[in-house]
């Protein structure tokens, strides 16, 4: 019997595969076949007979202009906006496009996530490609929009610009419950050493204590991408009012579907217990 | 109506069980009951007639849970947020709070036949004298069984709990039962209210919100979130099963993820082990390096040491809680 029931879990999970899979293939490919329209009828109506770039790059390209004045279209923009990246493999050119296309949009501050640590290990090769896909998908319009990055722990700044009109903060698990630890141990500290009493410890004091080494609002909005249903450690503190939306993958993502996911973000309505 | 709902599954429902119990099975489930006044509205009832059908499908839940072989559950009943609600709800709430508890008193003995048990977390100061009296007696009066485990969140928020751990763990400085150093990512997890339960490795919250309005934010960082559009007073065996089934498919990758970050636990707490000896080394030293093995032994030593007062701590802080509900229970009887 217990053979059985274990064919059929096997069954119905090799079904549930299947599914996804043609799920993906057919987002992959409906996305193609739009290109190929666009690519066709555009030049046509617009009597261009020069086809600019293909590849990777074409659908980034052909949203360029638009992004400024979609941000103002939305409702509500996230302040905070935190991108968790929760597949294995990584693809910097598609996280720094999202990148700048949240910095395009207007969105104020964006970090960067990664459960093993690579976004950490890897920061300046993520700055190289957010500064390369800022050239690239905004083009002319480039030099208005700056960005500051700031390195973990630390507010160092990698890359000082005059005027800054994103911050961008890679951050791992240390920044999450390592960080609530290190401000506990601290207040023990205080304790132990008669600066602090009990009565001092309180949520808006340890709020201040983790506020003090993060230097950025809470995430208004994390975009999950991956199939893993979970933060996997992202900021677990900071997230406790943070909308969690999640994306198939973060590889060959369009302008397309962040701008839905803001979409859908700016419809959520937040009651706060009321 | 009883918290305990004796009616068996249905033929289908035990067959589909079955199913997915061939594969991983969530132990502990957490649930964000969401929905209820959404679902007053939608079908033209009192709020409160909506939240009371909100208590009747959770004791259904609780019996699908059993039969699917999920023995720990943990529910957000009531958010310290909440209280900013209008008198009028709040207190229909509360009084809702008084009928639940008085009536789990009224079924002892059900619930030593199955063997449940009922922990309440949350900042219950905050709650009226007489529902801390009958929550006090409903937990002291469940605390042995162990069959399975029902975890209401009442005047709760997680930013709370896990300040009121930090608190905790600075009376256990202010006693000296422990050192600062001592401080560490596992220990504030047993500070926690939750400290007798594993975190939950399915969380779910219903009617289509998709955030953890501070609930369980430390516990669930590794846990698998699945979010359901349908409204918690509609929730239905099918909806849980599907959530079961997208544990499922998260498990092996929250696996992994899971034992990545237990690694990177071992090796933090092991290089705190190692800066506090080389730290005790200095103070005590006559600037004679030691040799390695010499080093090792006092790296054990200090280990050893660490975990009994730790150990001596944790002790100490359970005997404070229980305290604290036996207390509050006493004081209903003499009432």
């Amino acid at each position: 019997m217990a053979l059985l029931y274990e064919m059929a879990w096997r069954f119905l999970h090799a079904l549930l595969y299947v599914q996804r899979a043609l799920v993906a293939w057919f987002r992959v490919h409906i996305w193609r076949w739009k290109r190929a329209v666009v690519g066709l009828l555009l030049p046509l109506a617009l009597g261009i007979h020069k086809l600019k770039k293909t590849g990777a790059t074409g659908k980034r390209t052909s949203r360029r202009v638009r992004s400024g004045a979609d941000g103002r279209t939305l409702e509500k923009l996230p302040l905070h906006l935190g991108l968790l990246i929760t597949e294995d493999e990584i693809h910097f050119t598609d996280v720094a496009s999202l990148v700048v296309w949240c910095m395009a949009v207007g969105i104020s501050y964006v970090s960067v996530y990664d459960n093993q640590g690579v976004f950490r290990r890897n920061n300046s090769r993520l700055m190289e490609e957010i500064l390369k896909q800022q050239q690239e998908l905004l083009g002319m319009d480039s030099s208005k929009y700056s960005v500051e990055f700031l390195k973990n722990g630390t507010d160092k700044q990698e890359h000082q610009v005059l005027s800054c009109q994103s911050v961008v903060k890679v951050f791992s698990p240390e920044d999450g419950r390592l960080s609530i630890v290190q401000a506990a141990q601290q207040l023990c500290r205080a304790v132990e050493q008669k600066e602090k009493t009990l009565k001092d410890i309180n949520v808006t004091v340890l709020d201040s204590l983790l506020r003090e080494s993060k230097n950025i609002p809470d995430p208004d909005l994390v975009l999950k991408f991956g199939p893993v249903e979970s933060t996997l450690g992202f900021l677990p503190w900071h997230i406790r009012l943070t909308e969690i939306i999640s994306l198939p993958s973060h590889v060959d993502v369009s302008y397309d579907d962040l701008f839905g996911a803001l979409q859908r973000y700016a419809t959520c309505e937040q009651r706060l217990g009321k | 109506m009883s918290w305990i709902r004796e009616q068996k599954p249905s033929f289908i429902e035990r067959l589909t069980g079955n199913i997915l119990k061939a594969g991983p099975m969530p132990k502990h489930v957490a649930f964000i009951m969401d929905g209820n006044r959404r679902f007053a509205q939608k079908a033209h009832v009192q709020r409160q007639e909506g939240h009371s059908q909100g208590f009747e499908k959770l004791a259904e839940t609780l019996r699908w849970c059993l039969h699917l072989g999920i023995h720990e559950v943990t529910v957000y009943a009531f958010s310290i947020e909440n209280f900013k609600r209008s008198k009028e709800e709040v207190d229909g709430l509360m009084e809702l709070a008084r009928q639940k508890f008085s009536r789990l008193l009224t079924e002892q003995e059900n619930l030593e036949k199955h063997g449940v048990c009922i922990r309440v977390l949350g900042d219950l100061t905050l709650l009226p004298a007489d529902l801390q009296q009958l929550i006090a007696k409903a937990v002291v009066a469940t605390k042995a069984h162990n069959k399975c485990f029902l975890n209401v969140c009442f005047a709760y928020t997680s930013r709370h709990e896990i300040a009121n751990a930090v608190k905790e763990m600075a009376w256990g400085v202010e006693q000296g039962l422990i050192k600062p150093s001592d401080v560490s990512e596992v220990l504030l997890g047993e500070c926690l209210y939750s400290s007798n339960s594993p975190n939950p490795d399915l969380l779910i919250r219903t009617s289509g919100e998709v955030r953890l309005s501070d609930f369980l934010l430390w516990q669930t960082s590794y846990s698998c979130l699945v979010f359901q559009s349908v409204l918690w007073p509609e929730y239905s065996f099918w909806n849980l099963c599907e959530a079961v089934l997208q544990y499922q498919l998260s498990y092996q990758s929250l696996q992994k993820a899971q034992a990545l970050h237990r690694e990177g636990q071992e090796l933090q707490q092991m290089e705190a082990d190692r800066s506090c000896v080389a730290e005790l080394l200095q103070h005590r030293g006559n600037g004679k390096p030691l040799d390695a093995q010499s080093r090792q032994k006092e790296l054990l030593k200090y280990t050893a040491g660490r975990e009994e007062r730790v150990r001596c701590f944790l002790n100490a802080l359970q005997h404070k809680r229980d305290t604290v509900f036996r207390d509050l229970s006493s004081q209903a009887v003499v009432a």
